[in-house]
């Protein structure tokens, strides 16, 4: 059975954040997206400024946390995911920084991250393809955190969640770490095979891949059961911005640009039974308070019609109409 | 290598002689026989031909600007069918494309030219038939390129989704040289091999060094253009930026090419730059599409520039010479570095010991000067005036197979 998830972040306050779970469980989500990443925020950190949250032991981030953790189990809603702050290496910051971010801010969250009950933690791979030469030098710094990570992960019952990322180059967004399906793949299997564990996961994040035109049927189906977590958004195909699936268009026929038919094949094929979550955060900042509640409705709506979508397996047949169009 | 231009945008294909002209004189010497110029596919509410089109005519109607350009020296290595849009469907595209590519390698016999570049077939095909669909036309055409001894060059294609630009058949280097493999495979010869669409890529958002590598020796041309990142035009290389940032990851271009010893087929095509230059313009604008298509030619073969001379020297003391030593040092280690600052003067620097210009004089005269510092010219007028009897080149460091994290800053 598919759950409905979305980020905390816009939603739950820190002051009473049992009210904002009883709200999203009201709407229809019984899943959410710890946004732990906003309490260390990668814009601060690419200006090398960072703050002092994570300066806490373990025990008092645990105590911090305590109120979610309370509020999400009374509300009947389950943290499924938590998303690491990132980025976990700035090119060219201090050795004090990259330090911090590696030793205290990563081993952190996978202790919050374990208190909350959360099995899947999301981080993002190295970006320093420029410095390094090639991706897979790049991926080797990656694996050294994994590395560095793993043994805990293991013991606390964690899977790291790789994501596919997105770089640029003068505002256009081109492949990042995690875009090549047949090197996650690999990884994953080799690296899990290696701690003789699923210590590893893929976050599929359909924004990422809309921006840089990845055939997401193909990526899904290749993925298969490695695939743990979603980052459901939408954009124009140039910008990274979080928006509710079916906004966009670029035809005067108004079909969505995004392929969300191959997004709800390839799941299925690959018979996802874990959660869709929608990283739409920022869409929410878009509308107007009143309406807040209402866009968070529909998000939830989208859900439901992605778990609809995805549980039909009698329309597998009827959809081979549909698949044989798929390139007209 | 060889250096190819595509004549879209800048050739008249009834009046072909002023634009053909304008290409010589800016020291081209071979064009793509561009079939798409044919069909003239870029034009708003272009429609395929297909009721009215004889494939049999192509060369035909390609001959005025074949006899002219061979007249004024130009020759036609490179034939290229023209890339089908989805919105031109039409009752029978994939029958008209099979037709014109056995005729378009007739041409290629005809205008004795050995590459032929050929898109897929797609429109309306379901994914899993691609590789049968695809494979029996280009077997089809396999037998008479043989006989023509034309080499058959897949090229990578991106897909319309509703308006949006995205991955097609052979956007994934893997998969595509898996398809050439197992097309030579199947006729028993190296036949086929890849052409690779800049601009296909650049739309995708791929990493091309990835794609150039996994294609490797597979890899015969490049069409180089430049583009946005989301509208498909063929733009003169470094034009298209945004906020005084290039929009194309040239890096990773080059960084695979270097890698791969790429000898190929280097063709230029700048339709849409070329389409809105006024006549008046267009020659200054061929000129300076010739210097930028040599500027990546010379980026490419960087490497063996450094091989032709048996020691060399380094001009400039700064991040180009550090950069020099980081990825060259190593395999081509130079004597010393000089420089014009004074204060550097018998210091050291990334290993190197820094020595003022006048050290120069007393080189043996093989020993090449590199110049490690972007006031390229000036520096060169400077070596000149000492009358130094050495060669002299540039290097640089805009492309290096890996870079430091932070760049040097010195006062003054």
């Amino acid at each position: 059975m598919l759950s409905i998830g979305v980020q905390t972040k816009n939603v739950i306050e820190d002051s009473c954040p049992e009210e904002g779970y009883v709200r999203l469980r009201g709407m229809g989500f019984n899943c959410v997206d710890f946004s732990l990443n906003c309490y260390l925020k990668n814009t601060d950190l690419y200006r090398q400024k960072r703050n002092s949250f994570f300066d806490r032991s373990a025990e008092e981030l645990k105590e911090y946390f305590a109120p979610h953790k309370k509020a999400a189990e009374a509300s009947g809603v389950r943290i499924h995911q938590m998303h690491m702050p990132y980025p976990v290496y700035v090119p060219g910051g201090t050795r004090t920084l990259n330090d911090y971010l590696w030793k205290e801010v990563a081993p952190k969250s996978l202790q919050i991250c374990s208190f909350l009950e959360c099995r899947y933690l999301v981080f993002h791979g190295f970006k320093m393809v420029r410095y390094l030469g090639s991706e897979e030098k790049e991926w080797e710094q990656t694996e050294k955190l994994i590395d560095f990570l793993a043994p805990t992960a293991k013991e606390l019952g964690i899977v790291l969640c790789m994501e596919n990322l997105y770089d640029g180059f003068g505002g256009h967004l081109t492949e990042g770490p995690g875009c090549s399906v047949r090197k996650a793949v690999e990884r994953i299997d080799r690296i899990n095979e290696k701690y003789r564990t699923e210590v590893l996961g893929f976050c599929f994040d359909t924004g990422h891949a809309n921006l840089v035109g990845i055939d997401m049927e193909s990526f899904l189906t290749a993925l298969g059961s490695r695939l743990k977590v979603l980052h459901i958004h939408d954009n124009d195909g140039i910008s990274d911005l979080h928006q509710i699936p079916f906004v966009f268009t670029k035809s005067r026929e108004n079909a969505p640009s995004t392929d969300w038919d191959g997004f709800i094949r390839g799941l299925r094929k690959i018979n996802f039974d874990q959660t869709l979550s929608f990283e739409t955060a920022p869409a929410l900042d878009a509308f107007p308070k009143a309406l807040r509640q209402d866009a968070l409705e529909l998000i939830a709506k989208c859900g439901k019609y992605f778990a609809d979508e995805i549980c039909r397996t009698e329309t597998v047949s009827v959809n081979n109409d549909e698949k044989s169009e798929f390139f007209s | 290598m060889e250096l190819v231009l595509s004549p879209c945008g800048i050739v008249d294909k009834k009046r072909p002689g002023q634009g053909l002209m304008d290409i010589g004189k800016a020291g081209f010497e071979k064009l793509v026989c561009d079939l798409s110029m044919l069909f003239e596919t870029r034009k708003p509410q272009h429609t395929w031909p297909l009721e009215y089109w004889k494939p049999e005519r192509l060369y035909e109607c390609f001959r005025p600007v074949l006899e002219k350009g061979k007249e004024i020296g130009l020759s036609f290595p490179v034939v290229e069918m023209p890339v089908p849009d989805t919105d031109t469907g039409g009752a029978d595209l994939n029958g008209f494309l099979m037709t014109l590519a056995q005729e378009g390698v007739k041409a290629c016999g005809k205008i004795g030219c050995h590459n032929f570049i050929v898109s897929p077939l797609f429109v309306g095909i379901p994914r899993d038939d691609l590789w049968n669909e695809n494979r029996e036309f280009f077997l089809r055409i396999a037998g008479e390129a043989r006989e023509k001894d034309v080499t058959v060059l897949l090229k990578n294609q991106c897909r319309n989704f509703n308006g949006h630009l995205v991955r097609g058949v052979w956007c994934d280097g893997q998969e595509a040289s898996a398809w050439v493999d197992r097309l030579n495979e199947e006729v028993g010869e190296e036949r086929f091999g890849f052409c690779m669409d800049v601009g296909i890529c650049n739309l995708c958002g791929q990493n091309m060094y990835d794609f150039i590598t996994a294609l490797g020796h597979r890899l015969r041309a490049v069409v180089l253009r430049d583009n946005d990142g989301s509208h498909d035009n063929a733009l003169l290389p470094f034009t298209a930026v945004n906020g005084g940032a290039l929009q194309t990851d040239w890096l990773n271009l080059i960084r695979g090419l270097r890698d791969i010893c790429f000898d190929g087929h280097l063709i230029l095509n700048i339709t849409d730059t070329a389409s809105v230059a006024s006549p008046i313009l267009k020659p200054g604008l061929l000129q300076y599409a010739k210097s930028v298509l040599d500027y990546f030619c010379w980026q490419i073969r960087m490497e063996s520039m450094l091989k032709k001379y048996p020691s060399r020297v380094l001009f400039g003391a700064g991040n180009m010479c550090r950069n020099y030593m980081k990825c060259y040092g190593d395999e081509y280690p130079p004597l010393y570095t000089c420089d014009n600052d004074e204060r550097l003067w018998n210091t050291e620097f990334c290993g190197l010991t820094v020595k003022a210009p006048e050290a120069l004089r007393q080189l043996e005269p093989d020993t090449v000067i590199l110049i490690c510092n972007t006031f390229y010219r000036e520096i060169e007028q400077q070596l000149r005036k000492m009358d130094l009897q050495n060669p002299i080149e540039y290097f640089n460091d805009e492309y290096m197979s890996s870079f430091y994290f932070d760049r040097l800053e010195r006062e003054g």
